[in-house]
């Protein structure tokens, strides 16, 4: 299989796949790459907007209520975590705390602060807090993209 | 190494439980079989504290650890007394008993943590300057 990659300015990611005959590792590389190409519902200033996976910094829920956080926005999206839990699944979002779910494309850092918490350093220094117990996740998924 | 440990961990599980169904059904319960079977049950009830603790509270990790430590050494005592495992007299045995697992449970899972985090932070450098070439 040959991998080319190309940058193309001001066009949506684009993936083309090209085989000589369908088999089950097109099949198979097709529906890997469709389970990449989530998107989120959100609301802000009363209009909903199509939020897609690589866009999103991390979620939070506040007071029972859902943020999708972008680098530039934050918006509301009506569902719970499990609703996105549910379709995450072989994405680089991680549950990191019991309110917060990361996406690990954007993360630059995890710190451990000296006898305290952990904390991930995000793209936009936006520092989360990483509960222990999830730190076990975030690495299976840099384990999993092999790197 | 890790798997030969978790396995072995996981064998002797069977084994004992092997042995004790066979042993209760044989022998009825006897002080060591009641013995492990409290142990088991209090093991059980301090995960679930525990699992309560790590889910529901985002403490810092030293005071984690010593709610952690109060809770487990007030069941051990509690449950001490309830099945006659200490004597008034000696009740601090309790929190030498879990503070010495303590020790080593903090210590173990320090190292994990920084070898995990070192492990990420590494893939997230190496990620980051496969995209920059």
């Amino acid at each position: 299989m040959r991998i080319e990659k190309r940058q193309v300015e001001d066009k949506p990611l684009t993936v083309i796949i090209e085989y000589p005959e369908w088999n089950d590792t097109v099949d198979s590389l097709v529906r890997k790459i469709g389970m990449m190409d989530i998107s989120f519902v959100g609301r802000i200033d009363e209009k909903s907007v199509n939020i897609g996976l690589s866009d999103i910094y991390y979620i939070e829920n506040v007071e029972r209520k859902l943020f999708i956080y972008t680098k530039d926005n934050v918006y509301r999206f009506d569902g719970s975590m499990a609703d996105i839990e549910k379709r995450m699944i072989d994405t680089g979002l991680v549950r990191i705390s019991r309110t917060c779910i990361m996406n690990t494309d954007y993360l630059k850092e995890i710190k451990q602060i000296r006898n305290s918490h952990l904390e991930a350093v995000m793209d936009n220094d936006e520092k989360l807090i990483v509960s222990r117990k999830y730190l076990p996740d975030i690495k299976r998924i840099f384990k999993r993209e092999g790197i | 190494m890790k798997r030969i440990l978790r396995d072995t961990c996981v064998l002797f599980a069977l084994t004992t439980l092997s042995v004790f169904v066979i042993s209760i059904l044989w022998m009825g319960f006897t002080d060591e079989i009641k013995l492990v079977l409290y142990l088991f049950g209090l093991s059980f009830v301090i995960s679930v504290a525990n699992w309560f603790l790590d889910e529901f509270t985002s403490l810092p990790i030293i005071w984690n650890y010593v709610v952690k430590y109060i809770v487990a050494a007030t069941l051990v005592l509690f449950t001490g007394f309830m099945v006659g495992w200490f004597y008034k007299s000696n009740f601090w045995m309790a929190f030498i008993y879990v503070g010495i697992v303590f020790v080593f449970a903090y210590l173990i899972d320090a190292v994990k943590a920084k070898r995990d985090i070192d492990f990420i932070n590494d893939k997230i450098k190496n990620k980051k300057q496969k995209i920059a070439q």
